[in-house]
């Protein structure tokens, strides 16, 4: 069977349903604490029913306390991971910085206004992944549609500087695990480290350093990042071993069709999601990466989630997009077209999210599953769609992260800045930093064990 | 006139200004400034929709307390301590007459400019010639079977779709259509055969379909009655009556791409230095996609080289990878260079050049001369041939520079002016243009196929060519000047183009007075529309940012969010709420006045007389056209008085300039670049703002050519 018949194939999902149910019940399993292995951050646009202008209380978050909470509707599908998930009050990225949307991208990650600063993964693949294969995927569904300019991606590979996700499912299958779906890709294809590949990169490495003797502070940090690319790659060309592995089988997403145009489609975005969260699983169980961000479209977002077939979003006759949705009106009114929708869409999101995590539930690892070893941060750039705010974000923080992390509740420690959740997910990770950003104070009292 | 003593008397410890006196605008408050401040007061503090701070009285501790209590305005608190230090000491210092003044335009900034994607490709053709991936073409049947031509260079059609291309040789045709597998060999349109359009412009007959991936046999009809073969099918199979079909296979093979280029927000071009940084996905794609031109160019050493191959195998090499690495680099290889080359194997060179950050970045670094860094005459080489040709240089344009032809302004102009002679530069001329005006996303815009039926991927193409081939038109056939892309009582379209306006014939064709210039077409319209409805505010938005270079504020942090709208207004009745609303007024009365005078065109962009049965009312005012805050009132009725009020401006063509600027510069301007923009602008309008004009200078500036 060669790759494209592997590619389109798309039995994963069917084949991967037995284990689950033998899975459940191991779910949870005590695992001896450890460091989290592994990093994915899943991005979905425009906010969520948050609080409303009106001041009804926000639809999204669970209502109770500590380990005592009910799930709203919208988060209903993450019941079987209930226990397995933290649930965030009173963190925020600070005052509604002018644009919101773009504002709050901006900050999601990075934990700095305007985006003046390096992203969490980014923070990540430089430290504890830099040994792996690829020290970060950053991988998105339409998440470059329409020419998107940078202040439409979350990941920031510098100040300022964003890194456009790779929205072909198929063409990142193949630059993981090569032509062949089993051996690592970049470049080199085959069995044992290619030596032309490596000559070529040892030149290039060469040049780039002459030339980076002649350059100012600006132009020799970009080369700075072209030569820690290029390290990445001979690294792996060379033959570098898999960081920390799960169940690591015959990997396959089901890409079929996902070409040109189609890349675009609104009808094959959830095919396209899928493809892309099942390539990220597989990639991190067969330990190519343990940092990963996945971005679902992009702020103030134009995916037209009503030609989304089999879902109850679906209307052919008429267009409703994210943004437009997310815009719902003063109150949360089901009678409400855009209400009912952006409710629909919050809950679809997060469908989506408790996919990703029966996928890691699904993989034994270790005394338990890969959701026991894997973090996984749920994540969009305001909270009420509406009204735009920056307090109390949505935030999900999913996955035992190897025992590092109590999950299971609701952590309420009054008003604190966002990027307290990144020192401590760095915390989890291997990565003892005491601050990130432009405004934490250190880690979220509670959060890790 | 300078009066040195003067301006260091005035500006002494605190001025951080260089040793010419003058204020250096690349300080941090400068840029905070322009972050936060330039939307409302002006870029140079000039004054709009807030006060001006030219030459202010005010003392630096008044400024100071003012920006920390008060500013933004929509959005106080952004910027105290520090923040507000910084600022107040630039706009004292900064946004004063003397600082501004431009008695010396200041040298421009040395960087490293990454290769864009459709560079890339371009630079590959241009060096390794005919044979390699990315050709060039005049019309559709020079280009492989797979293949489309669009805005001249062969283009691979994605994987879901086959374009036909029939050549007519002169002979007359009623019809055109493809039947096969695909489609149940029907000997008739009416009966499902897929029908080709008649290109005036080529003289082929042309057609675009959704194909799914496998083997497809098909013939083609002519004229319903007469079916042949495909004379451009890669195969053909029996056809079981003692004939042969055409035959092809359509599969989607995945490669590791480069990934797509990222900009700075209201950037409309894909050629952002600044953002353009090397990930390892684009070491992955630069050695894949550099591994089989590498095979390929050694396979054709003998045709790339005419050498004694046989005889003198090593020195033959050495000078083959001495050419390609003079074209691949854009200077000829230093003696270590080429001999760390030539170690390798001729594949494995010719690879590892094609990595090389010599061939993946234009250099425009500049070599020391009395403190000042200047561009060498091969920097300029390779800035010219990327800013009018959008590929590398040539080796005609390479051995001028080895001649020292381009070491003074008069050989640059001259090359200036040749190089857009070449027909390449028409077509990145029109590439300038279709981004400009942010028409290139056309083809993946969502719309409706219900609605819409026929605005498929070649209509779409078909769009995009239009603005590409109508400003080239202008530039190169009509009046030349920057006025007539906007007040053009014509358009140039192919025929698929003309069949979806509804206007007869190809080539230059005149509107029917319902348009005008490049803003009557779809290709602005239809990307500023959504799937299914207009949007006058991306209209609006689009005019001012990109045509008038008029940013606005962004939303003010949105305490009360949106409220209930009405469902069954109109677009212009529901959008009226923004200017209803006062906080939103504060920006929308700039945006929705001037889309709503595009209401007569649907969101594919052809006309329409009524909106839901409703009349539609397509009376805008392009208000305070010169800068926000100004207060004049430009009302309109039609599409040509509305592109004729942004023609007639002042702000129109100075935006031009700015924009073109960082289409060519590769940067989103400053006040460090403001003089460098200046000189070209004065420039521009003494040549009664001719656009080749403005090519050629924005390559003449001083600012351009020195560096630091």
């Amino acid at each position: 069977m060669n790759r494209r018949q592997l590619l389109r194939a798309g039995g994963a999902s069917l084949l991967a349903l037995p284990f689950v149910r033998l899975l459940e019940r191991r779910a949870g399993a005590h695992v001896t604490p450890t460091t989290a292995r592994r990093l994915i951050i899943y991005y979905y646009p425009d906010g969520v029913p948050g609080p409303s202008s009106n001041g009804e209380p926000s639809a999204w978050h669970p209502s109770g306390s500590g380990t005592q909470f009910t799930l709203p509707d919208v988060l209903a599908s993450l019941a079987p991971y209930r226990d397995r998930c933290v649930f965030f009050r009173g963190l925020s990225m600070g005052g509604t910085d002018v644009g919101s949307h773009p504002g709050g991208a901006k900050k999601l990650l990075t934990a700095t206004d305007g985006g003046n600063g390096i992203s969490i993964d980014r923070r990540l693949a430089t430290t504890v992944g830099a040994s792996d294969p690829f020290s970060s995927l950053i991988l998105g569904a339409m998440a470059n549609h329409n020419g998107a300019s940078g202040d439409k991606h979350v990941s920031y590979v510098a100040p300022g500087v964003t890194v456009s996700p790779d929205d072909d499912p198929a063409g990142a299958f193949a630059r993981v695990f090569g032509a062949t779906g089993m051996t690592g890709g970049g470049g080199g294809g085959g069995s044992g480290p290619d030596p032309r590949t490596l000559s070529v990169l040892d030149l290039a490495r060469s040049d780039l350093e002459s030339l980076r003797g002649k350059l100012g502070t600006t132009e020799k940090s970009k080369l700075d990042l072209h030569l820690e690319a290029i390290r990445e790659v001979e690294q792996r060309v060379g033959g570098v071993g898999p960081g920390p592995t799960a169940t690591c089988e015959n990997p396959v997403i089901d890409a079929g069709g996902l070409a040109g145009s189609a890349l675009y489609a609104p009808e094959k975005f959830p095919q396209i999601l899928r493809a892309q969260m099942d390539l990220m699983v597989q990639a991190m169980a067969c330990g190519m990466t343990r940092v990963g961000v996945i971005q679902a479209s992009q702020h103030t977002s134009e995916l037209i989630m009503s030609r989304f077939m089999g879902t109850p979003m679906y209307d052919p006759g008429f267009d409703m997009r994210s943004h437009q949705a997310s815009h719902y009106g003063a109150s949360h009114d089901l009678a409400h077209r855009e209400y009912l929708a952006f409710k629909q869409q919050a809950t679809w999101w997060i469908d989506q999210l408790a996919y990703l995590l029966g996928s890691l539930a699904a993989r034994p690892e270790g005394e338990g599953t890969m959701l026991d070893y894997s973090l996984v941060l749920c994540c969009t750039e305001v909270c009420d769609g509406n009204t735009h705010g920056h307090d109390d974000m949505p935030l999900i923080l999913a996955g035992g992260g190897g025992g590092k992390i109590r999950t299971g509740r609701v952590l309420d420690n009054g008003y604190r800045r966002h990027g307290d959740l990144m020192v401590s997910i760095a915390h989890a990770m291997g990565d003892p930093i005491t601050y990130f950003g432009d405004s934490s104070s250190g880690l979220l009292p509670g959060l890790l064990s | 006139m300078r009066t040195r003593g003067l301006v260091v008397a005035v500006c002494l410890a605190a001025c951080g200004g260089d040793r010419d006196g003058t204020y250096d605008f690349n300080s941090h408050g400068a840029a905070l400034y322009q972050q936060m401040c330039s939307v409302c007061h002006g870029e140079t503090g000039e004054g709009g929709l807030g006060p001006k701070l030219l030459d202010t009285a005010r003392s630096t501790d008044e400024l100071r307390g003012a920006i920390s209590a008060r500013m933004p305005q929509n959005n106080p608190g952004q910027c105290t301590g520090t923040c507000a230090d910084e600022v107040a000491a630039f706009i004292k210092e900064g946004l004063t007459t003397r600082a501004l003044a431009c008695d010396v335009v200041p040298p421009g900034p040395r960087r490293l400019r990454l290769l864009t994607r459709s560079e890339y490709a371009a630079s590959v053709a241009t060096v390794f010639g005919t044979g390699a991936p990315a050709m060039t073409c005049a019309k559709p049947s020079q280009c492989a079977f797979r293949d489309s031509c669009a805005a001249g260079t062969c283009e691979p059609t994605a994987c879901t779709e086959q374009t036909f291309v029939f050549d007519p040789q002169g002979r007359t045709l009623a019809s055109v259509h493809v039947a096969g597998s695909f489609n149940n060999w029907p000997g008739t349109i009416a009966a499902g055969g897929l029908p080709l359009t008649f290109d005036g412009a080529s003289g082929q007959w042309l057609g675009t379909f959704p194909m799914g991936e496998g083997s497809h046999q098909y013939k083609l009809v002519l004229d319903e009655r007469d079916w042949i073969t495909d004379p451009r099918a890669p195969a053909s199979a029996n056809d079981g009556f003692g004939g042969s079909n055409s035959a092809f296979t359509l599969a989607c093979t995945a490669t590791v791409a480069l990934p797509a280029e990222t900009r700075p927000a209201g950037f409309p071009f894909d050629t952002d230095a600044d953002s353009a940084v090397v990930t390892a996905q684009h070491v992955d794609a630069y050695l894949a996609s550099a591994r089989p031109l590498a095979d390929h160019a050694a396979e054709r050493a003998a045709e790339l080289h005419a050498c004694n191959w046989s005889g003198t195998p090593a020195a033959c090499k050495r000078e083959l990878i001495g050419k390609l690495g003079r074209r691949l680099f854009r200077h000829a290889l230093e003696p270590a260079q080429l001999d760390a080359y030539a170690a390798l194997e001729l594949p494995t060179a010719v690879h590892a050049m094609l990595v090389s950050p010599h061939f993946l970045y234009r250099s425009e670094l500049g070599v020391s001369r009395d403190g000042r860094f200047r561009l060498t005459d091969h920097e300029v080489a390779a800035a010219l041939s990327f800013s009018f040709l959008g590929t590398t240089p040539d080796d005609t344009l390479l051995d001028a520079a080895d001649r020292g032809e381009l070491a003074e302004p008069s050989g640059v102009e001259r090359w200036a002016r040749l190089l857009l002679d070449d027909p390449r530069a028409r077509t990145q001329l029109g590439n300038y243009a279709l981004q400009w005006v942010g028409g290139q996303t056309i083809a993946g815009v969502d719309k409706r196929a219900d609605l819409f039926p026929g605005f498929d991927a070649t209509t779409r193409r078909a769009l995009a060519d239009e603005t590409r081939a109508f400003a080239a038109h202008v530039a190169y056939d009509g009046s030349g000047q920057f006025e007539e892309l906007l007040t053009a009582d014509y358009t140039v379209v192919d025929a698929v183009a003309a069949r979806f306006y509804g206007l007869t014939g190809t080539g230059k064709v005149a509107y029917d007075g319902t348009r005008a210039g490049v803003l009557g077409h779809a290709s602005i319209l239809a990307t500023t529309a959504h799937s299914d409805q207009t949007s006058p505010i991306r209209r609006g938005l689009l005019i001012r940012r990109n045509l008038l270079c008029e940013d606005l504020p962004p939303p003010p942090p949105f305490a009360g969010g949106v409220p209930d709208v009405d469902p069954n207004a109109t677009t212009r009745e529901r959008f009226a709420m923004h200017t209803d609303n006062p906080v939103c007024a504060g920006c929308h009365r700039f945006i929705d006045g001037v889309g709503f005078g595009l209401e007569h065109f649907d969101p594919v962009g052809r006309w329409r007389k009524t909106e839901n049965g409703h009349p539609i009312d397509a009376t805008g005012d392009l208000t305070d056209v010169e800068h926000l805050g100004s207060g004049t009132s430009s009302p309109y009725a039609t599409l040509p008085e509305l592109s004729a009020v942004i023609a007639n401006s002042r702000a129109a063509p100075a935006c031009f300039v700015r924009q073109y600027l960082r289409f060519s510069r590769g940067q989103r301007e400053t006040l460090a670049h403001r003089c460098d923009r200046l000189w070209v602008q004065a420039r521009f309008d003494a040549a009664n703002h001719d656009i080749r004009e403005l090519l050629v200078q924005s390559m003449l500036a001083p600012g351009f050519r020195e560096r630091k």
